[in-house]
C-alpha cells in the first residue's frame, strides 16, 4: 500500500473525485485573485486544468463539474448549479482528452508545453463560450456579452497556473504519479 | 467556511418531499421558457418570493435579489440598446433608448431570470443536502457517485481549514509593505500556497480510499447502504402535487 496504492481501483478513484470536488469548491469560495479593475476571479479553474493534467478526463469532468456546481449552489447562487456542472465538466473533460501524453506511463502533465496550452485554450473557449449561451438563455445575450472578458481572464488565469502548479506538484510530490489513473 | 445550505424555517415547503419537489422545480424552470403570459411569470416570481419570506423571513429572502441585482442591472442598461426593432418609446433627440419590444423583452428576460433563481433558491433553502443527494438517487444517480457528493462535502471544511492554514504561514513570511487579508492570495505567493494546499490534499486520498476499502466499497456484498427518503402522507400524493402545480400554472398563463 505504498504510494497511494490500495489495490482497489474503485475505491481510490471515488476518493480522488471527492477530494478534488472538494478542492473545487474551496478554491472557487475561499481562495480570491485581486483583479486590476478591483474585481476579484476564482481559482477553480486552475484545478481544474491541474486534475486535467495529472488525473485525466473523468477525474476532471466529475471534480470540476461537481465541484463548480456545489459552490455556485453553497455561495448563494443555485440557478447556475446545473449549468456549471455541464460546462466545467466539459472543460475539465476536453482538457485532459487534447492534453493526454501520447507516452504509456506518462500524465499529461508531462505533455509538451504547446499541447498543454492548445489543451488549456481549447477549455477557455469552452468555458466562456458556455455561459455565454447558458447566460444568453438565462438572462439574454446583450448582457451575457459583458461576462465574457472576466469569464476569459478567469480561465487564461487557469490555464497558465494550472501548467505551472502541475508541475510543482509533481516536483514536491512525486507520489501524486501513482494517484494518476 | 459553511458549507450547509439548509435553512430552517417554517411552512409547506418543509413538508414537500424532496423527490417531488425537485420534480416541481424542474418543470416550472422548463416551463418559464415556453410561451408563457409576463404576468404568469411575475406571478410565478412573486409567489416564490412570498414563499421564501415566509419561510425564511423577510431579510433572508432579500438575499437571492441581492445576488443577481448586478446582473438585473446590466439587463435593464445593456438589453434596450442593443434590441432596436419595433415603436420607439423613449428617446433622447434623435436618438432611441428603448422601443415597446424591447421593453417587453426586458420584462420576459427579468421575471423568468428571477423566477428560476428564487425556485432554485427556495428549493436548496428547504431541503437538506442529504435528502437533496437521496432524492438524486431516487432518480438513479448511482451508488458511487453519490458517494462522490458525500463525500465531497464531507472534505470541504477541512480542506478550507487547511487552506487558511498554509496562507497563513506563508504569509508570516511576506513583507510588511504587503496588505495580508484572509481570502485573498497575492500573485507573488500564490503558486506555493495552491502547490502547498494540493499536495496537502492530495496526501488524504489514499487514507480516505483505504477506510473506503474497509468499508467494504468494490466488494460484491457492500456494508453500507443509503437510507430511504420517506414522504408524509404518501408520496404519491407528493407527486400528485408536484404535476398538478406546474400543469395548472401553465394552463392558467399560457399563450397558445
Amino acid at each position: 500500500m505504498s504510494n497511494g496504492e490500495t489495490g482497489n481501483k474503485p475505491a481510490m478513484r471515488i476518493a480522488l473525485m471527492a477530494v478534488l470536488t472538494a478542492v473545487v469548491v474551496v478554491f472557487t469560495l475561499l481562495v480570491r485573485v485581486p483583479t486590476p479593475i478591483k474585481g476579484y476571479i476564482s481559482l477553480c479553474d486552475v484545478v481544474i486544468v491541474f486534475s486535467a493534467y495529472l488525473f485525466g478526463p473523468w477525474v476532471a469532468a466529475i471534480a470540476g463539474g461537481l465541484g463548480t456546481g456545489i459552490a455556485d449552489v453553497i455561495g448563494g447562487y443555485a440557478q447556475w448549479a446545473p449549468l456549471s456542472f455541464l460546462i466545467h465538466g466539459l472543460q475539465g473533460l476536453l482538457i485532459a482528452i487534447i492534453a493526454r501524453s501520447p507516452v504509456k506511463g506518462n500524465v499529461a502533465a508531462d505533455s509538451p508545453l504547446i499541447r498543454l496550452v492548445i489543451a488549456g485554450v481549447v477549455g477557455m473557449i469552452v468555458m466562456a463560450g458556455g455561459y455565454y449561451l447558458a447566460g444568453g438563455f438565462l438572462y439574454g445575450f446583450e448582457a451575457a456579452l459583458v461576462e465574457i472578458p472576466l469569464n476569459l481572464m478567469q480561465s487564461g488565469v487557469g490555464v497558465v497556473l494550472g501548467i505551472i502548479v502541475s508541475r510543482s506538484v509533481l516536483k514536491a510530490y512525486p507520489p501524486v504519479r501513482s494517484l494518476a489513473l | 467556511m459553511t458549507s450547509g445550505t439548509f435553512i430552517a424555517g417554517r411552512g409547506m415547503l418543509y413538508l414537500f418531499d424532496a423527490r417531488a419537489k425537485l420534480l416541481t422545480v424542474l418543470a416550472l424552470c422548463v416551463m418559464v421558457f415556453l410561451p408563457l403570459r409576463p404576468l404568469g411569470l411575475w406571478v410565478l416570481v412573486a409567489a416564490t418570493v412570498l414563499g421564501a419570506w415566509h419561510a425564511t423571513g423577510l431579510r433572508q429572502a432579500l438575499q437571492p435579489l441581492r445576488a443577481i441585482l448586478f446582473l438585473l442591472v446590466i439587463m435593464i442598461l445593456f438589453t434596450p440598446l442593443t434590441y432596436r426593432d419595433g415603436s420607439a418609446v423613449l428617446r433622447v433627440g434623435s436618438f432611441v433608448l428603448a422601443t415597446r419590444e424591447a421593453l417587453e423583452n426586458l420584462n420576459v428576460l427579468v421575471a423568468r431570470f428571477m423566477g428560476i433563481t428564487y425556485l432554485c433558491t427556495l428549493f436548496i433553502w428547504t431541503t437538506p443536502m442529504a435528502d437533496i443527494n437521496l432524492a438524486f438517487r431516487w432518480y438513479g444517480l448511482s451508488y458511487k457517485a453519490a458517494l462522490v457528493f458525500t463525500l465531497a462535502f464531507r472534505f470541504i471544511p477541512s480542506i478550507a481549514e487547511s487552506f487558511v492554514m498554509i496562507q497563513d504561514s506563508h504569509a508570516l513570511r511576506t513583507s510588511e509593505q504587503q496588505e495580508i487579508s484572509r481570502g485573498t492570495v497575492h500573485l507573488t505567493d500564490i503558486v506555493p500556497t495552491v502547490t502547498s494546499a494540493l499536495v496537502v490534499a492530495l496526501k488524504s486520498i489514499p487514507y480516505l480510499a483505504m477506510s473506503l476499502e474497509h468499508r467494504g466499497l468494490g466488494r460484491r456484498e457492500r456494508r453500507t447502504s443509503y437510507r430511504r427518503l420517506v414522504a408524509r402522507g404518501g408520496l404519491f400524493t407528493h407527486f400528485l402535487l408536484s404535476v398538478m402545480i406546474p400543469t395548472v400554472f401553465f394552463l392558467v398563463f399560457n399563450t397558445i
